[in-house]
């Protein structure tokens, strides 16, 4: 009898990754920008501050890349805070 | 005034001046937006831009009433809070907020300072400007409430960080 051989491809999607992005505000103070990225993404207080910099004198800051079911928990997490965050596609 | 943290997990704000009070006591209706369509615009701002038209509406949905819940209950923190506000008619009060009221101040705090910045439409130079101006419009008047609610985020913010670090 012969016998069949079944190949079965697994294939992995990884899916698009997807930015959290900050955006500049005059209003929001920066000492609690700075706490607030401590406090969302566990950041050190030195790194807090350089994307806290990076908002102020760039305009925004990526502060987190990855899945979108986590970026999304992010953002709402940032738009509790006041922060003006937006969700966008990662450039591969 | 003077604001500090207490070692029974709380923060002493103390002298205020009865002006400071006064101010003090207008956070909550500062947070009251009136409808006014550009302070809800910050308040709610959109998460993304108009390519993710299904997420924003499941955003308009389903989270901006969670944001809204989140903002009141904070508001109604402070505004009982502000009811133990010691009030001697031209005299220095002292008020106690516990720690755990801390994130609903400076949310609270941060929702004030965004109305007014929207409702009179300041400009990122005009925030960022620390001269006195040389006469008092109500303009001025009212960026001098928005870095006077800015100053006592600034130390509740020192007041939470020694314990948190």
């Amino acid at each position: 009898m012969a016998e069949t051989v079944v190949e079965t491809k697994v294939e992995v999607s990884l899916g698009t990754p997807w930015n959290v992005v900050v955006h500049n505000d005059p209003v929001n103070l920066m000492s609690y920008v700075t706490m607030v990225f401590q406090r969302v993404f566990g950041f050190s207080k030195e790194k807090a501050q350089q994307h806290m910099l990076e908002v102020h004198y760039k305009g925004r800051s990526i502060v987190w890349t990855g899945s979108r079911e986590r970026a999304e928990f992010y953002l709402q997490q940032l738009h509790g805070y006041l922060l003006l965050a937006t969700l966008e596609k990662a450039e591969c | 005034m003077l604001i500090r943290r207490l070692k029974e997990n709380s923060i002493e704000l103390t002298e205020i001046e009865p002006i400071e009070a006064e101010l003090l006591r207008k956070v909550p209706s500062v947070c009251d937006t009136g409808g006014d369509s550009r302070s809800e615009a910050r308040l709610f701002s959109n998460p993304a831009d108009t390519s993710e038209r299904q997420f924003l509406n499941d955003w308009n949905e389903y989270v901006r009433p969670e944001l809204r819940h989140l903002f009141l209950s904070a508001k109604k923190t402070v505004e009982e809070d502000l009811e133990k506000l010691s009030d001697h008619s031209g005299h220095l009060s002292r008020l106690i907020v516990p720690r755990a009221h801390a994130d609903a101040w400076l949310n609270t705090l941060n929702q004030a300072r965004l109305i007014l910045a929207s409702k009179f439409d300041f400009t990122d130079a005009e925030l960022s400007m620390h001269d006195v101006p040389k006469s008092f419009s109500r303009r001025d008047l009212v960026l001098l409430q928005i870095n006077f609610y800015a100053a006592i985020q600034e130390r509740i913010i020192d007041a939470i960080e020694v314990e948190e670090e």
